[in-house]
């Protein structure tokens, strides 16, 4: 008998402790804690990869360093992917998702997102001097990576070209080095997703790639953020104009996307700042 | 008192009911989750996308469907070839065979996808290229790989059938003058089959699990579809029930299948009248019926010569003749064979010398244990990964297993429904889902029940303890099963409990027996910890793909490396497995023929 009633006595004991282990809101966890936990991409040059000494680098990462500098809390990196970055933030895994996400109003449904800080468009990477513009791509194979906006906007541009065949046309990868490899290889005639992740790539052979065709869409990144809390969302975008209106964002962004880059992308758009 | 009441029956469904009841009111209306549950995306036409997201798990299955049975075409094919293989004596032949078998066994199955589909295009020249793209190349990479894969596990099962048979058999068979085939069709086969027929059939129930790695590959499947309801709607949980319905259902619906062939086998006579042989008959029957005439047709085309004990002269000479002329033919295709073998070693020094070493030499330490000690503060372990942390896992999960296995194969066992139940539910719906599934579980959802997180290491290393957890449970059954049930009795009568009868007679014997058994599951989730890359654990594939994700060009170095890794480790244990396996029943002998 006694072994039943310590046995109930745990289980209720358990049930309690779970139940009291429910988060509270972001940001007084985030100020109490003194840890903030940001979920990045590892897959996604110049965003964020490791680099030849395995050090985890890029554009994403300083700006989530620079932000959690500007709340005076510590970082915790948090690997995610292209599917796994919105589900941690609505579990409440990470606190934050800097990882080259889109802010889409699907998206917004069911996590909140900072302001733009990063303007992005998607494009079509393809071997030079090949194809010349969109329609050389009806009819073909191309690569994208499962669980983007970028799946879906090709797939929507190839059914607009007339392409019968739109659903089985577009492979969706699960990383981004695979849909590269995949091009490499020649099993796709192309690779769509945001310009700067197709530069990153195409960098590390120069000559070999090019962008085909005009924007197929605008990709403003936002930073990914539990949904309804608005003093951590606040937080957050007040960090972000601040690195704009002292330069520390330029400074970020010449680093990984300036003229003397090889990811050369030029900044055509400015972090809205509220007065 | 308290024995006499849950000795019996109904208390114990009722506790089981009533356990059942409290989860089932903890988690439906006390538990508040972090997450708001929305099972209609399964069944309604979600208004972003303009259609009804079930559809693509019914798509997905089909697919699952399709890669499975053709999978399992090729398999059985393969197997068979390379197990007979196993068993010739033309040397060449063997040694392929043996380097097949060994080699697709112990490298993990995703390792081989990646090299099919990204490595070895680029070994082919850009027209072949392009013809090989001319076809479904995902599917048709995803499917031959799985069949190879499977193979190399079916030529072992077969091998070890054959082998089982007795040699006097063979020899009496053989000294009665019967020629091979007719040996084989008429001896050997049918009772190598009923040695074959249950292992294979787990072998089909494996591969139909495996076919869920497909998604690395981008083929959509029943998994790959999940994730995509999961991308579009962000509603992981209901996709991912929905797919684990969905692989527990068909896993079960398989094995159901193959327990009554089973059944049936044990059965010895053909025409007991009951409803399972009845069944299994009317289904076989067709089968049976035309191979039956074809092999009338063909007797009837190749009638049994009658030739006197005294031959006359022109008969001898053609019979001399024939059968040179058949040594001859043999003879040649064993030199073909030989020069084709040959050549494919010939091919492979040369792609090995033309490889660049020097990237893997400098790599190597990356590899083995990525940046270990010069972690920063959040990494696990200091920055440790590789194969040292594939190693870290799975010795960690087999140690855990072992007794939870231990566990959870007793209550199994047991008598008493409290136990015995929720045991063989863990069992069956662990062993009816695939690995990827229990990871994707244990990383995103259990969270969800318990409100807290651990790391992906833990979570991967927690998803292969569980999974492993329940086929140890299975091979501890096994072995107890084996255990003569004299033993249990006459333990029982000079007044061991049950404890101490598990303890002192019966558990020290079965575990003898299960070692190699525990040592091939160990190697299995060496293996698996490859899987865990899905979810971001520094493991060595993962540190692989970082590391070609990096430098680009050298593919074919890159996964040939990790596949010699993977295969040096699981080697050494299956020689080890193999060791034991002799010194625990030495009385076996090789079967040639």
């Amino acid at each position: 008998m006694r072994f039943w009633k310590i046995f109930a006595l745990a289980i209720a004991a358990l049930m309690l402790s779970t139940q009291l282990a429910v988060a509270g809101p972001t940001y007084d966890r985030v100020m109490e804690s003194k840890v903030v936990r940001v979920g990045m991409m590892t897959d996604s040059i110049p965003g964020a990869f490791f680099n030849d000494k395995n050090e985890w680098v890029g554009f994403d990462v300083d700006i989530a360093e620079e932000v959690a500098k500007r709340l005076g809390v510590d970082i915790e990196r948090v690997q995610c992917t292209n599917r796994t970055r919105i589900t941690f933030v609505q579990q409440g895994r990470i606190d934050m998702s800097v990882a080259n996400m889109t802010h889409t109003r699907e998206r917004d449904r069911v996590i909140d997102f900072s302001i733009t800080y990063f303007f992005d468009g998607q494009k079509i990477l393809a071997p030079v001097g090949q194809y010349t513009s969109h329609e050389d791509f009806v009819g073909k194979k191309i690569a994208t990576m499962q669980g983007t906006t970028s799946e879906i906007n090709i797939k929507n541009l190839l059914k607009e070209l007339g392409d019968p065949n739109f659903e089985q046309n577009v492979i969706s990868f699960q990383k981004e080095s695979e849909a590269f490899q995949a091009l490499k290889l020649g099993r796709v005639a192309g690779w769509s997703t945001d310009s700067t992740i197709l530069l990153g790539y195409a960098a590390q052979e120069p000559g070999k790639w090019e962008l085909v065709g005009d924007f197929i869409s605008e990709e403003p990144y936002g930073i990914g953020l539990p949904e309804d809390d608005s003093a951590w969302r606040d937080s957050i975008n007040f960090a972000l104009q601040d690195m704009w209106m002292d330069g520390t964002y330029m400074e970020i962004y010449n680093k990984w996307y300036g003229p003397d880059t090889p990811y050369y992308f030029p900044m055509t758009d400015k972090i809205e700042v509220w007065p | 008192m308290f024995k006499t009441w849950i000795s019996k029956n109904w208390v114990q469904n009722l506790i089981l009911i009533v356990i059942f009841l409290v989860a089932v009111y903890y988690w439906g209306y006390v538990f508040e989750f972090g997450y708001k549950f929305n099972w209609s995306v399964l069944y309604t036409v979600n208004p972003t996308y303009g259609e009804n997201l079930g559809f693509y798990l019914l798509y997905g299955l089909t697919v699952t469907l399709k890669i499975t049975l053709v999978s399992s075409v090729v398999a059985l094919a393969l197997g068979t070839f390379f197990g007979l293989g196993r068993l010739s004596t033309f040397k060449p032949f063997y040694w392929v065979s043996t380097a097949y078998v060994e080699f697709f066994r112990n490298t993990p199955l995703l390792v081989q996808l990646f090299f099919w589909y990204f490595a070895m295009p680029h070994a082919l020249p850009m027209e072949m290229r392009h013809w090989l793209f001319g076809f479904n190349y995902e599917f048709w990479c995803a499917t031959i790989g799985l069949s190879i894969y499977t193979g190399s596990f079916m030529a072992e099962v077969i091998r070890a059938g054959i082998q089982s048979i007795d040699k006097g058999l063979l020899e009496a068979s053989y000294s009665s003058g019967l020629n091979y085939f007719q040996i084989m069709r008429k001896i050997i086969l049918p009772l190598a089959f009923r040695a074959i027929i249950p292992p294979l059939g787990s072998e089909f129930l494996n591969n139909m699990k495996n076919s869920s790695l497909a998604m690395v590959v981008g083929v959509a499947d029943l998994t790959w579809q999940s994730q995509q309801i999961e991308s579009l709607t962000f509603r992981g949980f209901e996709a991912t029930t929905a797919a684990t319905i969905i692989y527990l259902s068909l896993s079960l619906s398989i094995s159901g299948i193959l327990n009554t062939i089973n059944a049936r086998l044990r059965r010895t006579t053909y025409h007991q009248k009951d409803i399972l042989s009845l069944g299994i008959n009317l289904f076989t029957w067709p089968l049976a019926k035309t191979y039956l005439v074809i092999e009338r047709i063909f007797s009837g085309l190749f009638p049994q010569k009658t030739e006197g004990l005294k031959l006359s002269r022109t008969q001898t000479i053609i019979k001399q003749a024939s059968i040179w002329s058949w040594r001859v033919l043999v003879f040649l295709s064993k030199v073909f064979f030989a020069v084709v073998f040959a050549y494919g070693i010939y091919i492979m020094a040369k792609g090995l010398y033309s490889y660049n070493w020097q990237v893997i030499w400098d790599n190597l330490r990356t590899l083995l244990i990525w940046r270990f000690p010069q972690g920063r503060v959040d990494d696990i372990f200091m920055g440790l990964g590789g194969l040292s942390f594939s190693i870290l896992m799975s010795v960690t999960a087999i140690s855990i297993s072992f007794f939870i296995g231990l566990i959870v194969g007793l209550g199994r066992m047991s008598k008493n429904n409290i136990f015995r139940i929720p045991c063989l539910m863990y069992i069956e719906f662990i062993r009816g889902n695939p690995l990827i599934i229990v990871i994707f579980w244990v990383y995103f959802f259990i969270p969800v029940f318990f409100n807290t997180f651990i790391s992906v290491f833990w979570s991967a290393t927690i998803a292969l303890t569980i999974f492993t957890g329940a086929y140890i449970a299975e091979i501890v059954r096994g072995g107890i099963q084996n255990i003569p049930s004299g033993q249990f009795e006459a333990a029982m009568s000079t007044g061991l409990g049950y404890y101490r009868t598990m303890r002192h007679i019966v558990l020290p014997q079965a575990l003898k027996q299960m070692i190699p058994a525990i040592v091939g599951q160990f190697i299995a989730i060496f293996k698996d910890t490859s899987l865990a890359f899905v979810i971001g654990v520094m493991e060595l594939t993962y540190v692989a793909q970082i590391l070609n994700n990096r430098l680009m060009i050298y593919p074919f170095e890159i996964y040939t490396t990790i596949a010699v890794l993977y295969f040096i480790c699981c080697y050494f244990m299956s020689i080890l497995a193999a060791r034991l396996e002799k010194r625990l029943t030495p009385d076996k002998i090789r079967l040639r023929m």
